[in-house]
């Protein structure tokens, strides 16, 4: 067997190794840790690793194959990204949180049984939930404690179904699942994944929970949790029609809200709903196109929606504010970050000659040869939606407008760098798309540039873009939020209080009563008696062995007649007394 | 800055880029003519500029209902929760 370094270990014992440099060292090891991380990807020759057993169970740290090793390689490559664009961050807190966060989800893609991939996937639960504390607001407090109670409700429906599928299999081992024979157990894992995939309607944390994060936890955020979903939905349930339905669903929904929110990272955060839809649908599919469509979309979603977050982070870093309503004109101060943003959006939108377009048209295209064409329908719909969104609407409103231009300048030269590169990136992989088509897990023969593709990308774009211009007007952002699934358990919560307070708090303060009335005067009377019972009855005892304490006390000065051989005869005495009790 | 002034320019000049980006469209519609069917499974895929009104109808359907079911329900004052 080779030898294998496991890229989490970087992660975790840079984590260890942050709290200890302060400067120029701490800065290097932020960078240090995901370049060997990198390099550990690199190396890695396909093959199982790391096997332990622990409590009975057949545990694997390390199944290096290629569906692993492409999310492994995105996830470092992103982790690099994401500590250029973060390393002006003082607390080491937050580049720890960013190191566990990244490790748990490299631990979560290489696990090759449940049990494994379990503990990451709670790890990365609870050290992704300080990216959004440390933004150290009372909102982002509350979203925070949210999104964590929702995950732990994620990892329970997990940890149910992995326990059932055990008792079903005898085996923690994580496969593919053949759709027929699924039962409660697998849908249960199923729901455990799909809600970190935010699947509807179990979506509601994300763009709850990713705006209020910090601008540079943002960047991490909208990265590891749903492509590590991503990943295991990929791993155990492609083929689950179901999910090729609620992916489709989730294309649309997304846009729809990015079309009416005002924050733009509230839009992106819807954005990943429907981006991930793609990947969800494409893994329904289930067929090698569509399998291999949803691991590079999520290769190449991950770099452009990062970008797009760092744009948005960028704008809200130096303007204080990531509102449409309050933005505008910044085309003239921000020019750096405008050309980033454009490139991440065109990206997202699936233009000719960046990243989108090379791995969203392979899910479309999976969908159109199996002949779902209702499918393909929305899926192209939902990409009219992306560029209408997150390409027109929010680069209008925020660059350009009509509006006073805000005053703002370029944002620290690290954060223009990783804008830079992720930029670059987006673009060789759309010019360049084998780089990426090297790493699919199945075989591919998929060739994005054919005119029929050129042209109907370039129609829904370019129609897309007409149809903008001319009902701008309706378009206007408004200073609102909007409603979703989070209602039922925000307002649930606020009902529950209000159901204690007037339920509960009633029948408490009418207990009160009943026992202020009943219960005091019963309690008196019973102090009554016992006082009676102290006085007559203690007393007397109390006083009686008193009086009996003195008579004893002459018996016992005449015994102390200083005479050891009265002492060892009333000793063995009372030893005798003392077994004979015993005895009996 | 350069690109500033550009961007300046293109937007004093609406009538201009309204222009050229009419023709743009118009190729676009043109060129979809000339494509060769001969792969076409779908009818969806012999239809000439089907993606270009799928577009334009599309976009416009999706602003008109998401706009409206905010307007209708969806959309509260940014203090509803507090």
């Amino acid at each position: 067997m080779n030898s294998w370094l496991h890229p989490a270990l970087f992660f975790f014992a840079g984590s260890l190794l942050l709290p200890f440099f302060q400067g120029k060292a701490k800065k290097a090891i932020l960078l240090l840790i995901p370049i060997l991380a990198i390099i550990a990807v690199a190396l890695a020759e396909q093959g199982v690793y790391g096997q332990y057993r622990f409590l009975n169970v057949n545990g694997v740290f390390g199944r290096v194959d290629k569906l692993s090793l492409i999310f492994a390689w995105v996830f470092t490559i992103m982790a690099f990204l994401g500590a250029l664009y973060a390393l002006h961050v003082k607390e080491s807190g937050h580049h720890i949180a960013g190191f566990l966060y990244v490790g748990s989800s490299l631990g979560a893609v290489f696990a090759g049984d449940y049990f494994t991939l379990f503990i990451f996937w709670e790890i990365m639960a609870f050290s992704s939930v300080f990216l959004i504390w440390y933004q150290r607001t009372k909102k982002s407090l509350d979203a925070g404690f949210r999104y964590l109670l929702v995950h732990v409700f994620g990892g329970l429906l997990f940890f149910t179904g992995m326990m059932l599928y055990y008792g079903k299999t005898g085996s923690f081992a994580f496969n593919s699942i053949a759709p027929a024979g699924a039962g409660i157990a697998e849908y249960l894992i199923l729901c455990g994944f799909a809600l970190n995939a935010a699947v509807l309607p179990l979506h509601a944390w994300l763009p709850d929970a990713y705006p209020e994060a910090t601008v540079e936890g943002a960047v991490f955020l909208c990265a590891f949790t749903t492509k590590t979903a991503v990943y295991v939905l990929a791993r155990g349930f492609a083929g689950f029609e179901i999910l090729a339905i609620m992916g489709t669903a989730m294309t649309v929904f997304g846009v729809c809200y990015a079309v009416i929110e005002n924050d733009i990272r509230r839009v992106l955060a819807y954005h990943i709903i429907s981006q991930v839809g793609y990947m969800v649908a494409g893994i329904g599919i289930g067929t090698h196109l569509a399998v291999n469509g949803a691991a590079a979309h999520a290769f190449a979603h991950i770099l452009y929606k990062a970008l797009l977050f760092m744009g948005a982070g960028a704008v809200l870093y130096m303007t204080g504010t990531a509102k449409l309503t309050r933005l505008g004109g910044l085309y003239r101060t921000m020019p750096l970050t405008m050309i980033f943003y454009i490139v991440g959006a065109v990206s997202i939108a699936g233009f000719p000659l960046f990243s989108g377009f090379v791995s969203k048209s392979m899910i479309v295209s999976a969908a159109h040869q199996e002949g779902r064409l209702w499918l393909m329908s929305f899926l192209n719909l939902a990409g009219i939606g992306t560029f209408l969104s997150v390409g027109l609407k929010v680069t209008y409103f925020a660059f350009f407008g009509k509006g006073e231009p805000v005053q703002a300048k370029e944002p620290p030269a690290n954060m223009l760098w990783a804008m830079a590169i992720t930029s670059l990136l987006c673009f060789i992989i759309g010019v360049y798309p084998d780089v990426l088509y090297v790493l699919l897990p199945f075989a591919t023969e998929y060739r994005p540039y054919n005119l029929p593709h050129l042209s109907e990308a370039l129609q829904l774009l370019s129609f897309t873009g007409l149809v903008f211009f001319l009902l701008l007007s309706k378009l206007g952002p408004e200073e609102k939020i909007n409603l979703d699934v989070d209602y039922f358990y925000r307002k649930g919560t606020a009902l529950f209080l209000k159901f204690d307070e007037k339920v509960i708090g009633v029948g408490d303060s009418l207990w009160g009563e009943l026992y202020r009335t009943i219960g005091l005067r019963a309690l008196f009377k019973s102090a009554d008696a016992s006082y009676g019972f102290d006085q007559k009855v203690i007393d007397g005892i109390v006083d009686g062995s008193a009086t009996s304490t003195v008579g004893l006390g002459s018996v016992v000065r005449k015994l102390q007649s200083g005479r050891v051989q009265t002492y060892i005869g009333l000793s063995l005495m009372i030893f005798f007394l003392v077994v004979l009790f015993a005895v009996i | 800055m350069k690109l500033a002034d550009m961007i300046g320019t293109l937007r004093e000049n609406l009538k201009i880029l309204r222009t050229v980006m009419i023709v743009y469209l118009a190729v676009l519609i043109v060129f979809d003519f000339f494509l060769s069917r001969e792969h076409a499974h779908y009818l969806i895929d012999k239809i000439y500029a089907y993606w270009s009104v799928f577009g334009a109808v599309g976009c416009f359907l999706l602003i008109k209902f998401s706009k409206g079911i905010a307007h209708l329900f969806l959309a509260k004052d940014e203090d509803y929760y507090d």
